[in-house]
């Protein structure tokens, strides 16, 4: 791919105007609150776009495409059954206790409701995983960009690592959020017309779907089996193990994502956050998966276009987005295309290291070092985390370029970790007999499940190291969806047997944060800025979707 | 915020006017695409710009 001046003069001007976005944002950063949670004060059409687009790294979009070229439309189920669904979930029913509680991130949530050891173990492994994330998303986009334009690799990842510093350094979180803003409709309004030149291509709709099996490009219809779609998963495990478990303990419960709703300016503000964001969030399929699909049918049509090949001669699906930049943008929309590539890898990397920079700083820092300092030290302390946590990620995207398999196996584990959080948080805001003892240790032997889970069942010649097989998944998407529900629901029972042997904590301790205890205060706004309402639309919407793709 | 409707605006408005001018001056082709790709996104872009633009002025009237 040949990049022409107005490529690279489009991508400097996204370059300026995002330091200018943290240029204009610093002014307002006084307090350290400012700066690690935007003081409560961003409107909610900002967090809303921003809840989605912290999510939509990189990685996001070019693995969906991917996806999109091997298994289909299918892939869709992680918005329609998976992030969507979660999504209505965390702004109807637990936002009124993550905002309400007053909390200033999720790990302090945990305290307020529990105890510090549950805190200190969700902080530490959250800000070891954002950190980890942070630098595979770079490692990835690094690697892309040395082989579709030949860029070094260090020059790519140290340019955009030191724009996201200066970016976050200058305005905290509200600049990270404001340019998550600008970031998702690059994205929309880079990769939508690529979308549509696609499916154009290959005769509109019909004739894309007249051209690949008919699994390719229905959402429901063959999952009744395993062997009948090539993800191999069952109804059953889609919609535990995805739909539930999986989605909901993402969206739910990982602060990355919810910073975003917790920064909004009311408490009507913060659970309209999710809800508004599921609108954009459900159509998200048709940009980023379509084109993917679409790719398979145009490589069925002699037109010289073909998925790319790894060197060992199996199909690199990950290339299939810039493939098709490369054959459907001309220089101008392909500088814009790219600019959106590096955008989405932006938003992800500043979602990370804003989450990172006030779990350590509340959380750690501020429980555990030093416990009653100024506030000036804490907004000193939060710009020092930035640049470290920059430097972190850095490190670890360097670390991924040497040990590949070391960053496969950081990725499974962070799945263990992962899986039965959702257990702990449904118990933890609707049951008020949940106690600390309980949250640790369900949490512990969630994660050991998963562990145990994966090393007794194989998948794709992954797992299996404990030595006997008891089951062998049809694929390694199937196994991920098993273990996060056998994770859940050990985490779920040992919650709930260790909390009722162990004491609860006084009632008078757990206002504004368990059901039962917290009044969600009336507002006085018109039935569409209400909660349910905005939820029910949202609903109607995606059942609409999974009928028409069915 | 109408600030930051400016800012996403006026970026918009600019990139689609580059990606539009380049549309009517250079000769870039895209392998399978035959259409104007450029002029049709540049203008799409200017007037996704232009009513940012229009947003944030009818806010601080």
């Amino acid at each position: 791919m040949r990049l022409a001046p107005v490529d690279y003069l489009i991508l400097s001007l996204y370059f300026v105007f995002v330091l200018c976005i943290g240029w204009m944002v610093k002014r307002k950063v006084a307090t350290s609150a400012d700066f690690l949670t935007s003081g409560r004060s961003v409107p909610v059409w900002i967090t809303s776009l921003a809840f989605i687009a912290a999510n939509l790294g990189a990685q996001e979009v070019i693995g969906m495409c991917a996806s999109g070229a091997k298994y289909g439309i299918m892939t869709a189920h992680f918005y329609w059954i998976g992030a969507v669904p979660a999504m209505l979930f965390v702004g109807v029913f637990m936002m009124p206790f993550y905002y309400g509680s007053r909390a200033r991130s999720v790990p302090e949530y945990l305290k307020l409701r529990f105890d510090e050891k549950t805190r200190a173990l969700n902080a530490v492994t959250f800000a070891v995983m954002t950190v980890f994330s942070s630098g595979i998303s770079m490692y990835a986009l690094g690697l892309l960009f040395q082989l579709v334009l030949h860029w070094s690799f260090t020059a790519s990842v140290l340019l955009s690592a030191a724009i996201v510093l200066v970016y976050t350094f200058l305005g905290g979180l509200t600049s990270a959020i404001y340019n998550e803003v600008l970031q998702f409709f690059l994205i929309v309004l880079g990769f939508a017309p690529l979308a549509i030149f696609v499916v154009m291509k290959t005769g509109g709709w019909s004739g894309m779907a007249s051209r690949l099996p008919a699994v390719m490009t229905h959402t429901w219809t063959y999952t009744a089996k395993a062997s009948e779609n090539p993800m191999g998963v069952e109804v059953f495990g889609l919609i535990a193990g995805l739909g539930f478990v999986l989605s909901f303990g993402y969206w739910c419960t990982d602060f990355l994502v919810v910073q975003r709703a917790m920064a909004a300016e009311s408490m009507s503000a913060a659970r309209r956050t999710p809800l508004i964001a599921a609108f954009p969030k459900m159509l998200m399929p048709f940009i980023v998966i379509v084109p993917g699909v679409a790719a398979l049918a145009l490589s069925h049509m002699a037109l010289g276009y073909s998925i790319p090949l790894k060197p060992d001669g199996g199909p690199d699906y990950d290339q299939t987005l810039t493939t098709l930049m490369a054959q459907f943008y001309p220089s101008g929309m392909l500088g814009l295309g790219l600019t959106a590539l590096m955008a989405s890898f932006m938003s992800g990397m500043a979602g990370n290291v804003t989450a990172f920079n006030t779990v350590w700083t509340y959380d750690l820092y501020q429980g555990h070092i030093r416990k009653h300092a100024p506030d000036s030290h804490y907004l000193w302390v939060g710009r020092v985390t930035t640049i470290v946590g920059v430097a972190l990620s850095v490190g670890t995207a360097y670390l991924a370029s040497h040990f590949n398999n070391i960053m496969d196996f950081l990725q499974l584990v962070f799945g263990f970790v992962n899986a039965p959080l959702f257990a702990t948080f449904l118990l933890g805001m609707f049951w008020k007999r949940a106690t600390g003892h309980g949250a640790f240790s369900g949490l512990l032997a969630g994660t050991a499940a998963a562990a145990a889970t994966h090393g007794l069942t194989i998948a794709e010649n992954k797992g299996g190291w404990l030595g006997a097989t008891l089951h062998t998944f049809p694929s390694s998407m199937a196994q991920n969806f098993w273990i996060a529900i056998f994770a859940w629901s050990t985490c779920f029972l040992v919650t709930l047997v260790v909390s009722l042997m162990s004491q609860p904590k006084a009632e008078s301790e757990l206002h504004n944060l368990v059901y039962g205890l917290t009044e969600i205060p009336h507002e006085d706004v018109p039935w569409y800025k209400r909660p349910t309402p905005v939820a029910l639309i949202v609903v109607a919407a995606l059942v609409l979707l999974n009928v028409l793709f069915w | 915020m109408s600030d930051l409707r400016v800012t996403i605006g006026g970026f918009f408005v600019l990139v689609g006017a580059i990606v539009g001018v380049t549309g009517l001056v250079a000769n870039y082709h895209a392998r399978l695409e035959p259409a104007n790709v450029n002029l049709d996104c540049g203008l799409s872009m200017l007037l996704f710009g232009a009513i940012m633009l229009w947003l944030a002025w009818r806010k601080s009237r």
